[in-house]
């Protein structure tokens, strides 16, 4: 089997395994919908060309979530730049803050609650952004920790915060306060 | 790690978000590869050309121009358009971190530090470009003024643009954008744990 066959595989692989997960995180990164095309593009360029130094030094499901992240977080770098992001990124801790004096809006509507989720983890920092997703994708701490290169600490106190600003702005019921 | 505790099962509603994934075939991402490729050599090819045909329209005004002020401007514009091009061409070939290798917080670290590093260094070499061309601009007016007094106008408001240009408006951009990423560079410190200390090696 050739290096080039090896790397076509194993992207065959990786994207009937986690296109979904590839597609989410474009949802996640980027809310403009022709932009957001682009990013899933350049997602899934990036994982393929990267397959190619792929050496079994991390599992396949670690590398995935890497480039991805990695790749999309150069996107949002670069659409600071651009100007597109004027305002900072808002902050876990902000995002808690808020949960409790933003008003709350009623609404049991599936699509509309994945919206509402879209629109706080892209107002997020990406470092946030990649823990709440890894959490939301059912990752455990030690994998985030890989991913991101955060101490497993560190990613638990993220993910009892990010935990808190779910569960107050999302709470049971459907009343929603994004 | 429970997920029982989340509301309204957040987690299976965001699972439900990638039902239909965009796929791309091999041939579609080996095209794509091709075309970036190309148009990373047209951009190279443009920026090498620009860089070559300033240099040579303002070593051919050094011949044209007998004025010592405007020689001297056109030699300095040419060499101040020249450094400038030359770093946009050496930040074109720029190798990021790899994406697969290197975790998300040193990843985003690093591109704010080179975006940041980036706006440092256009804030103050805008006067690079500044300084050249009012000399240039200067020596021309020196030459034609009396053949055309109106030229004198043309270049003071000339000079007026180059300044609020560049000795204000781009340098002060500049300088916004790198406190920009400087933030975004202080917060995702914070976040992380006190820069580096809490980072897995």
């Amino acid at each position: 089997m050739s290096r080039a066959e090896t790397q076509d595989e194993l992207y065959q692989r990786a994207a009937q395994e986690y296109g979904a997960v590839l597609s989410r995180m474009a949802y996640a990164y980027e809310a403009d919908p022709d932009l957001r095309r682009d990013l899933s593009q350049e997602l899934h360029l990036a994982l393929w060309r990267s397959l190619e130094k792929f050496n079994g030094s991390c599992s396949l499901r670690t590398w995935i979530y890497r480039v991805a992240h990695n790749v999309a977080t150069s996107h949002v770098v670069r659409q600071v730049r651009s100007k597109r992001i004027t305002s900072a990124f808002l902050t876990l801790e902000d995002a808690e803050a808020r949960a409790g004096v933003e008003d709350i809006e009623s609404s049991t509507d599936r699509n509309q609650s994945l919206d509402r989720l879209f629109a706080l983890i892209q107002r997020l920092d990406p470092l946030d952004r990649q823990v709440i997703m890894a959490y939301l994708e059912d990752l455990d701490a030690e994998s985030i920790g890989e991913i991101t290169g955060l101490s497993p600490e560190n990613v638990w106190s993220k993910i009892h915060r990010i935990k808190n600003v779910l569960i107050r702005r999302f709470p049971r019921g459907g009343r929603h306060a994004l | 790690m429970p997920c029982d505790e989340l509301p309204d099962n957040l987690k299976s509603l965001w699972k439900e978000a990638g039902a239909n994934p965009s796929m791309f075939t091999l041939d579609q991402l080996r095209n794509e590869t091709n075309r970036l490729q190309a148009k990373r050599r047209k951009g190279q090819i443009v920026l090498a050309g620009s860089m070559l045909l300033m240099v040579i329209a303002y070593g051919l005004s050094l011949f044209i121009f007998p004025n010592l002020l405007a020689r001297v401007g056109a030699t300095l514009t040419a060499a101040a358009c020249g450094y400038w091009m030359i770093h946009a061409l050496i930040e074109r070939a720029r190798q990021p971190l790899d994406p697969g290798e290197t975790g998300g917080v040193r990843f985003y670290r690093a591109e704010l530090t080179h975006a940041r590093d980036n706006c440092r260094w256009m804030s103050w070499r805008w006067a690079l470009l500044l300084v050249p061309f009012i000399l240039f601009d200067v020596g021309v007016a020196e030459i034609y003024s009396k053949m055309w007094p109106l030229i004198v106008w043309f270049v003071c408001f000339d000079c007026a643009l180059l300044l609020a240009a560049f000795a204000i408006w781009a340098p002060l951009k500049s300088a916004r954008m790198a406190r920009k990423y400087q933030d975004c560079i202080d917060a995702l410190d914070a976040s992380s744990g006190s820069g580096q200390g809490h980072l897995q090696q």
